[in-house]
């Protein structure tokens, strides 16, 4: 437990980092899954993408704990053009301080109107990747800046309340 | 939060999530109300507005940001690309992801509709393996699909290595616009 991980994410490209313009296409999934089937359907799409898309994110986290997170999030972040985000842990909690959100610096800078619940994804997926290796998450703030913590499941504080998440926006 | 760098993984995992969902037409909505008439809008435009010009202006700004390894050819007749090493395709597949039956399926599922509201008809090909053809005409146009090596030389995938590959079968496509008409199996071309 808790060894450095040696590979930190489960799925490799040749180039260092993503197109942004892929945002745009995770924007229009969510809406198109929001009128399609509704609330419910898309927070499950959510948790059901980090059960099962992120299953090896989440092996890595059960074998390497806060260090296993903590790597991964260093190296999504890095394969994330536009962001501004830092990464900082210790024994039991990880936490990203993210200062500028690379998805809703595209769609803003592309002038896309965003899915007004999109922040909620980064709680509900983070939540299906990190119950299985004993941690949750807590998300505050959105709409282009927030800090998500990554805490023991055992840890004493109130579970997520959605309405500290902000809706997102244009503007 | 879900990343653009593993894109190409969560939007293939996406479609077998849809079609399990909603079964096959659900994916089919997803691929024209999601992706081509919004997260692709840009690129609705510009054919919709310019032809042949708008094509080139779109596909050359994003193949050369995805790195693809990719030719276009065009004339005043017809739009082609040769597509040699497909970027999105190359990821899933060294990658080993797999979920959804026909991941190619879905280029013409978001251009195809494009193509059909701009007026052109699409001819095209792909082996499963990341390479491909696409010749765009107008729809009023009675030319088939040109002989290989015909309008792109050396740069005609279909005259590339990999291009027949007995394990992958083809797919074709003939003056069509939507995912599911596709030509009956056949040897792949030479």
């Amino acid at each position: 437990m808790n060894e450095e991980p040696p590979v930190a994410l489960p799925y490799r490209d040749t180039k260092p980092q993503g197109a942004a313009d892929f945002y745009l296409a995770i924007n229009a999934t969510f809406r198109f899954i929001l009128n399609r089937l509704g609330q419910e359907g898309l927070r499950r799409y959510w948790s059901d993408m980090g059960h099962r898309y992120f299953a090896p994110v989440s092996k890595q986290w059960q074998t390497h704990g806060a260090a296993g997170i903590a790597q991964y999030w260093q190296a999504f972040y890095d394969a994330e053009p536009g962001r501004e985000v830092s990464v900082t842990r210790d024994d039991r909690e990880v936490r990203l301080d993210v200062k500028v959100c690379p998805a809703i610096a595209h769609l803003r800078q592309q002038k896309r109107e965003i899915v007004p619940c999109f922040c909620e994804h980064c709680h509900f997926v983070s939540e299906a990747m990190a119950a299985p290796a004993g941690f949750t998450v807590r998300v505050q703030g959105g709409n282009g800046s927030c800090t998500q913590r990554f805490l023991p499941a055992d840890a004493i504080t109130p579970p997520q309340n959605l309405e500290d998440i902000t809706r997102a926006s244009l503007s | 939060m879900i990343g653009c760098y593993d894109f190409c993984g969560h939007y293939e995992w996406t479609f077998a999530w849809l079609e399990a969902e909603g079964g096959h037409n659900l994916v089919r909505q997803y691929w024209e109300e999601g992706i081509s008439r919004d997260s692709q809008q840009h690129a609705r435009e510009l054919i919709l507005s310019q032809g042949f010009a708008g094509m080139r202006t779109y596909w050359g700004h994003t193949l050369d940001h995805e790195a693809a390894g990719y030719a276009i050819h065009a004339n005043e007749e017809v739009f082609r690309i040769d597509m040699h090493a497909c970027p999105s395709k190359g990821f899933l597949i060294r990658n080993g992801l797999v979920q959804y039956r026909d991941y190619c399926d879905h280029c013409m599922g978001w251009i195809g509709p494009v193509m059909q509201d701009a007026g052109f008809v699409i001819d095209h090909e792909h082996n499963h393996c990341g390479q491909c053809w696409w010749e765009i005409r107008r729809e009023e146009s009675t030319a088939g699909p040109s002989e290989a090596g015909r309008l792109a030389g050396e740069a005609d995938v279909r005259l590339h290595p990999g291009w027949n590959e007995q394990a992958s079968p083809h797919d074709r496509y003939h003056q069509a616009t939507d995912p599911d008409d596709k030509c009956p199996p056949q040897p792949p071309s030479s």
